[in-house]
């Protein structure tokens, strides 16, 4: 079993055209296990993709307070590769395009970043797990031959995403709003990828805005973030009452004093 | 070693066209070349400062044999190759021409066997059309001194399937000029592809002068590719000169890997009604070397097409400076002129310049171009590093990626992947300092 703990994580980003720093995570904690999977539900604008990016690593992202450890090891020092190899993934919300790089040779990297030179994952083997890999998520052999991501629909790149992910096999994946843009029958089936995942040597962070993909695939734990903070955990449940209630009656029942990005 | 005062170049130029056998106009060319060349000027090239480079310090020319075994170094793969010309220095390793394309009349040999065999087909075309030998100081040089090379014809209508390949090896185990002429001409309507490569064996300095012309006649298509990959040690005149005439099409894809400083004379010109180029050229600069290269392409005809498409990496201390020259003359009416060259530098100690100059003498014509000399797109370096690849590993696939806008045009797989290889290997080299 492995564990991912955030502490009292505050980080801040700064605004180009002003020069300044903006806090926008203001003291995060969350701690989750292999074999649990954790949902962040939160409204626009309160810092659920900084969460995401500063566990990844991203260097846009800077840390000003607390700490994320893995098996109790900071790994805030550590560049975002080493991160990757130590168990870490994140889906991403906008994957970048590489043209020039075909899928297939990007995954087979990524795989034999992870093992000694003298031990790369034979082809055979390669192929094998790719194609089944594929078939769970309903893609064609030609996804892996195109260039990296390059004239993918919204669709594609999270299907793509979550292939990484199955040929990965990481300890712990964040995905960061993989359902927005995605009509329902690829949510079914990126849910798929994402369930064939479950067990104890896998947990799961995901990050969405609506309840759902939450049908899909079922949290253990489900956490409410507003202005930079979580301000709720509970069961399965509390992502219902956030869909009946929407983000304001939760703030309203918390007594939080935050003005929502999308409130009118 | 006699210093160049003490040599009677004029005997022994004279000797070696002897040696050679060589028809009467060739033997003149040269002796009047080599009285010439001193006079005449270098050809000056935009941001490209190479004059004091040893580009004409010639040695004495002698016929002389290498030792073919010394290419086991170079691991080149033309085993299966159809139609292929190996050259080491002044030797000939190989030469294969597919039966049946020799029975169409395709020729394709080295440039002694040529001249001997075909001394009207080579004089009419040797640097007659698409440059001329008294064009500047290294044109003249490289006719007074020339000691290798190939020509290629293919006769009208005839279409060769299959690519043709030239493989040419400078032997600096030695001191010695490689002074190389490759001249092809694809006579009306013919249809060819050609590859041509070009390295070192053994760590000498040495120039190198390679001069290759490609000739299009009427309706004729040339893809023509080549990767160029001398050695640290040799400073290179590399020109390329393509003349189209109407409706002729050639596309030009060149990989500059060298390791050493070259200056690189790259010239297209639209001569006929509807002649199209396309030119491609992508380079990877290492080391402390430069390399400067001049791509122009001159619309002459009506309604000729000119695309420029440039993308070049440097690392380390290194320079790589790319000109694009697109120039529409006075009466190249409807033609079309278009140019891009991207510079990504990869050290904060590189230099990198893409410098577009587009000269429009002709109202009714489109034109256009782009420029850039940028870093390594972040985004992307994080994105492939958060599924855990190296920062190097990273920066190569980002940099390939970059580069791919280029590499995916050459037409040839083997090529391609050549290249490819050719490029991670270079980018290896030049990361190893970082």
């Amino acid at each position: 079993m492995s564990k991912l703990e955030v502490k009292n994580l505050h980080v801040a980003v700064v605004d180009e055209d002003k020069g300044q720093e903006k806090e926008i995570l203001k003291g995060v904690n969350l701690t989750m296990n292999t074999g649990e999977i954790h949902a962040i539900m939160g409204p626009n604008g309160t810092g659920k993709s900084t969460l995401s990016q500063a566990i990844m690593g991203n260097p846009a992202y800077k840390v000003t307070e607390g700490d994320v450890l893995l098996n109790g090891k900071s790994i805030l020092e550590l560049p975002v590769d080493e991160r990757a190899r130590a168990g870490l993934f994140l889906a991403m919300q906008y994957p970048a395009e590489i043209a020039g790089v075909t899928n297939v040779e990007f995954m087979r990297a990524a795989i034999n970043a992870r093992r000694a030179d003298d031990d790369q994952i034979p082809v055979l083997e390669f192929m094998k797990f790719l194609d089944k890999n594929l078939a769970t998520l309903d893609m064609t052999d030609d996804m892996v031959e195109r260039y990296l991501n390059e004239g993918f629909s919204g669709g594609e790149k999270k299907r793509n995403e979550i292939l990484q992910l199955m040929m990965i096999q990481p300890k712990f994946a964040i995905l960061d709003e993989i359902d927005s843009g995605l009509d329902i029958d690829a949510l079914k089936v990126v849910s798929k990828g994402v369930n064939a995942m479950r067990g104890p040597e896998f947990g799961s962070l995901i990050i969405t805005h609506y309840q759902r993909l939450l049908n899909y695939i079922v949290p253990d734990t489900v956490h409410v973030m507003m202005d930079g903070r979580i301000v709720e955990s509970g069961g399965p449940e509390l992502a219902e009452k956030l869909e009946a209630e929407g983000y304001a009656g939760v703030r309203d029942d918390l007594g939080i004093d935050v003005k929502l990005t999308d409130e009118i | 070693m006699e210093t160049q005062a003490e040599i009677d170049f004029q005997s022994a130029v004279s000797a070696f066209s002897a040696a050679r056998n060589e028809p009467d106009w060739l033997q003149k060319l040269r002796l009047t070349m080599l009285a010439k060349y001193p006079e005449l000027a270098l050809p000056k090239f935009d941001k490209i400062q190479y004059q004091r480079w040893p580009l004409t310090d010639a040695h004495e020319p002698a016929v002389q044999a290498s030792d073919a075994t010394a290419l086991a170094a170079l691991d080149l793969d033309y085993a299966d190759a159809k139609n292929v010309l190996v050259t080491f220095g002044e030797t000939v390793v190989t030469t294969r021409l597919d039966p049946e394309l020799a029975a169409q009349g395709v020729i394709f040999t080295d440039i002694f066997t040529a001249v001997r065999d075909y001394p009207e087909l080579v004089e009419k075309y040797f640097m007659t059309t698409a440059i001329k030998p008294d064009a500047n100081r290294l044109t003249a040089f490289h006719a007074a001194f020339l000691n290798g090379g190939a020509f290629l014809y293919v006769p009208k209508n005839v279409v060769v399937k299959e690519p043709i390949q030239g493989y040419y090896i400078q032997d600096s185990t030695r001191k010695q000029d490689f002074i190389q002429h490759v001249l092809v001409v694809a006579d009306t309507n013919s249809q060819v592809t050609y590859a041509e490569n070009y390295a070192t064996v053994g760590t000498e300095a040495n120039l190198a002068n390679v001069v290759v012309e490609v000739i299009a006649a009427d309706d004729a298509h040339v893809h023509f590719s080549a990767v160029d990959q001398f050695s640290p040690a040799t400073t290179g005149y590399l020109s390329r000169q393509g003349n189209l005439a109407n409706d002729a099409q050639l596309d030009w894809a060149v990989g500059m890997m060298n390791d050493g400083n070259v200056v690189v004379d790259f010239n297209t010109d639209l001569v006929g009604k509807g002649a199209h180029a396309e030119v491609k050229v992508v380079a990877v600069t290492t080391g402390k070397q430069l390399q400067g290269i001049d791509t122009r392409v001159t619309n002459y005809g009506q309604h000729t097409i000119g695309h420029i498409l440039q993308h070049g990496v440097i690392l380390e201390t290194s320079s790589l400076i790319f000109n694009g020259v697109g120039h529409i003359v006075k009466g190249a009416r409807g033609s079309d002129s278009q140019q891009e060259s991207r510079v990504l530098m990869l050290s904060t100690h590189a230099r990198g310049d893409a410098n577009p100059i587009l000269l429009i003498d002709e109202n009714d014509v489109t034109a256009g171009h782009a420029a850039s000399v940028g870093r390594v797109d972040q985004e992307q370096m994080y994105y492939l590093m958060s599924r855990g690849i190296d920062k190097k590993r990273a920066e190569r696939l980002v940099i390939r990626g970059f580069l791919g806008n280029v590499l995916t045009e050459i037409p040839a797989k083997r090529v391609r992947d050549q290249l490819t290889a050719t490029i991670e290997r270079k980018l290896e080299n030049g990361q190893k300092s970082e």
